[in-house]
């Protein structure tokens, strides 16, 4: 679904990714892990062009999307992205940010998009918050309906930035566990996490980014048990 | 000549003040050249202001766009603009432009005005918003682009109402100075409220009641103009809580 052939992303001459090569397919649930500054959210923000890359070739279902002439705003609405920050759109009610899109980009009418936003707010139980807006909400709140603002958009797949970074530990639980559902209902995604019973749980592959390659990666049984990399083993020392 | 109270000394000063403002105001109907004055005065600041806001927001969002696509011929042409109108005297502005580039018979000088306010304006404006624009967090931005909106209607929808809503102060400020300035409209030919308590003032021998009249209505226009603007902030302050 998502293939990148030495994908390389510099700025000025800090080199973030120095090559990477992979290839995530449909269904796949791919948890990125690494120290801070190894560029794993630089990879992932290179999937749906917030960066552009400055050597390779990023492929989305048979489309090369790096070729200039490719349509970012086309390939964005097949991608889901959720940020550590939220971002939410703090001068619109939840009900406008969720619709609003889908509104302004003609894929639904107003009402069409409104009844799937209330049901998406239906899913995570803040019906009620609909008129309420961002700043009004907790964290785990805003989060959430981050993530539903992503899925109005009804994207094959979902890339999470470090989603629960920017959360206080007790709000951290609510937002992993729409993601599990999620990913139990068999959306691809791919997460940038330090979450590491989330990835236990739900990846069905990890990776491991340091200095801006991937060293090392296999499902993850065999990846937190059977480490072979010693950056990998020494990384996960000391988070486990 | 009509004696309210021969006795009394204040009164003759208030007598004479009372004369000097009627003279100003009622004979030859003199209350409706103030009228035209203002009407003049407000179409001239309410189509600078509408210009203004046009070629600020194009000049800040071109300005911001090239700055963040490192397009360094449309910055420079942002500034190149930006520079000579806030470099140079709106007056000199104004008479160049009246005597440059509208030289044909039928000009109107009123439309000349608003269009040299309106471009004095946007420059000053479009600095103001180029500062709104920058203290929008990047996120919103990102946020936009990746629920798959394209540049101009992440701005339009998501950069710019956040925007205008923390320079909304500033914004009213530049818009007071404006309708102030348009007092100069005189030097073109204009006959704006200022210009008209002029006239009246060289009719009656006596310059200072109509002045005051003047400055009167252009108190009560920035007062009314806060007014607006304040009811602005406040609905626009809805989405923050607490």
């Amino acid at each position: 679904m998502i293939v990148t052939k030495n994908l390389k992303k510099a700025f000025g001459d800090h080199v973030v990714l120095n090559g990477i090569n992979e290839t995530i397919e449909q269904g796949e649930k791919v948890v990125i892990i690494g120290p801070s500054g190894s560029g794993k959210s630089t990879f992932l923000r290179c999937l749906n062009l917030l960066e552009v890359p400055t050597d390779g070739e990023i492929w989305f279902e048979d489309k090369l999307i790096t070729d200039k002439k490719a349509n970012i705003n086309l390939l964005r609405k097949d991608m889901g992205m959720v940020f550590q920050q939220f971002n939410l759109f703090p001068h619109m009610t939840v009900l406008d940010n969720i619709a609003m899109a889908p509104i302004k980009l003609g894929l639904m009418t107003k009402d069409e998009a409104k009844a799937k936003a209330m049901e998406l707010l239906g899913r995570i139980g803040l019906t009620e918050k609909a008129n309420a807006y961002p700043n009004q909400l907790s964290g785990g709140q805003k989060q959430r309906i981050a993530i539903i603002r992503a899925l109005a958009m009804n994207p094959k797949v979902m890339l999470f930035d470090e989603p629960t970074s920017a959360l206080d530990p007790e709000m951290v639980g609510e937002v992993l566990d729409l993601m599990t559902q999620l990913a139990d209902e068999g959306m691809t995604m791919v997460v940038v996490t330090h979450e590491m019973r989330f990835a236990k749980k739900v990846a069905t592959r990890v990776l491991f980014i340091d200095e801006g390659v991937i060293v090392e990666q296999n499902t993850p049984d065999e990846f937190f048990d059977n480490p072979q990399n010693p950056r990998l083993k020494e990384f996960l020392s000391k988070i486990l | 000549m009509r004696k309210i109270n021969p006795g009394g000394k204040n009164l003759t000063w208030f007598e004479k003040l009372y004369q000097s403002f009627y003279n100003a105001i009622v004979p030859e109907q003199r209350y409706l050249a103030y009228i035209e004055g203002l009407k003049v005065t407000l179409i001239i600041s309410f189509l600078a202001i509408m210009l203004g806001i046009a070629i600020g927001i194009i000049i800040a969002v071109l300005n911001v766009t090239a700055t963040n696509y490192r397009m360094k011929w449309l910055r420079t042409i942002c500034n190149v603009y930006i520079n000579v109108i806030r470099g140079t005297p709106l007056i000199v502005q104004l008479l160049i432009i009246y005597n440059l580039i509208f030289t044909s018979r039928n000009t109107n000088e009123m439309v000349v005005g608003a269009v040299c306010f309106g471009i004095n304006s946007g420059a000053y404006v479009s600095e103001i918003i180029r500062a709104g624009i920058e203290s929008i967090d990047r996120g919103q931005m990102e946020a936009g682009r990746s629920l798959g909106l394209d540049y101009i209607q992440t701005m339009r929808l998501i950069i710019l109402p956040q925007a205008v809503k923390n320079i909304l102060p500033a914004l009213g400020n530049e818009f007071i100075t404006l309708i102030k300035e348009t007092s100069v409209a005189g030097y073109i030919a204009v006959t704006d409220l200022t210009k008209a308590a002029q006239y009246i003032g060289t009719r009656t021998w006596d310059i200072l009641p109509p002045l005051i009249i003047a400055a009167a209505c252009y108190l009560i226009m920035v007062l009314g103009l806060s007014k607006v603007l304040s009811g602005f902030e406040r609905r626009l302050s809805k989405g923050d809580s607490h």
